[in-house]
């Protein structure tokens, strides 16, 4: 054992199971665990109205979704514009299942664990097909495949009666120890179910990432012809990466058919699958706390252009709709200064504000 | 220890023959050059080894399995590492990432135990911690364990690339150009890293290499290449006194 394990300074490894611990310091893991039992215990002693629960649960189940795009994209370098239509496919998992069985059936609405789980399976295995194409198609051939699903998915939902033609299909309310979420419960409920799941995925995948399933993502990323030279089949690592990816947007799907209580093909279109690729490469690609950011930092700024057009509705004309026009500029705004300025994201200023934390009060 | 025979491989691409009819035996543990001028074949006859090229026509064999048709990662799996002449790292890594990469398929754990890393997989990455440490510390490359790739200098690079090839723990090994562009100190380091794998770790050498001084003073057999075929073989003493030979590299009167 090192001789001090709470500060980084006087902290040494004397086995290499310590040097590949995720916190290498009792403070970080203090720190993270006290930031974790925040997240859990804030909505006790705030009360938050409704329709900022349903923001906050969206930016959560966007996380997840960008989590899952993050290693396709970020990790194995693999550029994919059709991640909406994979976490659609977990939401019309969850539909089909309502369709078929009713929608208050007992699976639905008692088993929902199990249910996001298999749409999650459902999306892992659409992803692999997909990324069947990687086999042969590198870089930007690759992502017009992945675009190519998306149309797909798309017309497959709209065209067909089984889907409703892409209108809502209605989910039941789901049950818990308590009995039936009630409608004001419903989104804090959901909150507190997606942030399971996101501890859960979150570490999974840090896990991952420090074994051999993940560096596999990145050395294919860096140079597939060594990663082969070094043992690694390159296609079947890239078919695995959009497995991973799709089974992660599933499981988002599931959660977004969950809290919304139905399913509509409005949010997975094409636009949908440019705003997850957006908030990766705000957040930071090839990065795991990127997928945190990137979310949040787009959930917020569509939130604060709502607020500036309601508010300039005060002294504008009422035909005059800004926020229609101010969405759309400021998200493409908003992705070109990033790609412009920081193509590393705010995980990159996460970064350079932890080293000036850490060396604080000295430059360096 | 097993024999690599290449027998009457034969490489084209369209109209260009870029190995004809070539034989080749690298007998184990002994170092086995393979020289000639620039575009004579060397680095395709050690990609037609390691499955990058599939040879036209002809046989590769190591021990009692054809390599003829596998791809790199099947070669790479039965104990045949290969480093490459232009410099092929995973350069956003670090030096240690380099070298835990390599060792892909030695890790034997299941995704879920990876997920739950708990157990099996911490355990598992460890000792592949300990085996690349190992290989850092006979590379002498501990000042550059948490390094990036990328950064270091060209000589560091290329001790990387053969450290990399190492961590697979290969029986033979396939060097193509170690020493290109390097000074003679960084030469000389890697020669000695050269005879001490023969000698310390067993391992078959098949160097691929201009400076002929180097290849005349550690090599055990000499294979000359010129336009794809093989134009001389024997001990260093009789490749340096060989007419075809001196035709090819110095030209006629």
């Amino acid at each position: 054992m090192s001789s001090n394990r709470w500060l980084a300074t006087g902290n040494y490894f004397t086995s290499y199971r310590e040097e590949q611990r995720i916190f290498f310091t009792s403070l970080d893991r203090a720190v993270m665990g006290f930031f974790l039992l925040c997240l859990f215990v804030w909505p006790i002693f705030i009360d938050v109205d409704n329709k900022y629960m349903l923001v906050i649960d969206n930016i959560l189940v966007a996380v997840i979704a960008v989590m899952g795009l993050n290693l396709v994209t970020g990790f194995a370098g693999l550029i994919s514009i059709g991640h909406a239509a994979f976490v659609g496919i977990g939401a019309y998992t969850i539909a089909s299942f309502s369709r078929v069985l009713g929608e208050s059936h007992v699976l639905l609405t008692h088993a929902w664990p199990v249910m996001i789980i298999i749409s999650g399976m459902v999306g892992a295995v659409f992803g692999a097909i997909v990324g069947l194409p990687a086999l042969r198609l590198k870089h930007l051939y690759l992502a017009i495949a992945t675009l190519s699903f998306q149309m797909i998915f798309q017309w497959t939902i709209n065209f067909m009666d089984f889907f409703n033609q892409g209108q809502t299909i209605s989910v039941g309310r789901v049950a818990w120890l308590t009995g039936t979420v009630s409608r004001d419960q419903h989104y804090i409920f959901w909150y507190y179910a997606i942030l399971v799941f996101i501890v859960l995925t979150g570490f999974s995948v840090r896990n991952l990432l420090r074994t051999r399933y993940g560096r596999c993502l990145v050395a294919v990323r860096d140079n597939d012809r060594a990663a082969d030279a070094m043992g690694m089949h390159p296609g079947f690592t890239k078919v695995y990466a959009f497995a991973l990816a799709g089974f992660l947007a599933g499981v988002a799907g599931a959660l977004n058919a969950y809290i919304y209580r139905g399913v509509g093909v409005e949010s997975f279109t094409l636009h949908a699958s440019i705003t997850y690729l957006a908030m990766a490469i705000v957040g930071g690609l090839g990065t795991l706390h990127g997928s945190f950011w990137g979310p949040a930092a787009i959930k917020v700024l569509d939130l604060q252009v709502e607020k500036l057009a309601e508010w300039s509705a005060t002294f504008l004309p009422a035909n005059m709709n800004l926020a229609t026009a101010l969405k759309p500029l400021s998200f493409g705004l908003v992705i070109v200064l990033f790609l412009m300025f920081e193509p590393r994201g705010i995980a990159n200023w996460w970064r350079i504000f932890r080293s000036y934390v850490k060396l604080w009060p000295f430059r360096y | 220890m097993t024999q690599l025979i290449v027998s009457g491989v034969t490489l084209t691409f369209g109209g260009l023959h870029a190995l004809s009819n070539v034989n080749i035996t690298i007998e184990p543990g002994l170092i086995t050059s393979i020289i000639g001028p620039n575009g004579a074949g060397k680095t395709s006859l050690l990609n037609c080894v390691s499955g990058f090229y599939h040879p036209t026509k002809g046989e590769i064999k190591y021990g009692d399995r054809r390599l003829t048709h596998a791809s790199p990662h099947q070669v790479s799996s039965i104990g045949i590492a290969r480093a490459f002449q232009n410099l092929e790292l995973f350069r956003g890594l670090s030096v240690l990432d380099n070298l835990l990469l390599a060792r892909h398929q030695k890790l034997r754990y299941n995704i879920l135990q990876a997920i739950i890393y708990f157990g099996k997989a911490s355990r598992v990455e460890a000792e592949n911690r300990a085996y690349v440490e190992k290989v850092i510390d006979f590379m002498e490359l501990e000042l550059y364990r948490k390094k990036t790739v990328g950064n270091l200098s060209y000589g560091i690079q290329k001790r990387v690339e053969v450290a990399r090839a190492l961590t697979l723990a290969p029986k033979l090994l396939l060097l193509d150009e170690p020493m290109a562009g390097m000074n003679i100190e960084e030469k000389e380091d890697i020669v000695r890293f050269i005879l001490d794998l023969k000698k310390e770790w067993d391992i078959t050498i098949v160097l691929v290499e201009h400076d002929l001084g180097v290849v005349m003073d550690i090599s055990d057999q000499v294979y000359v290449l010129d336009f794809g075929e093989v134009i001389g073989s024997g001990k260093p003493k009789e490749i340096a006194s060989n007419p075809e030979v001196i035709k090819a590299y110095i030209g006629e009167e």
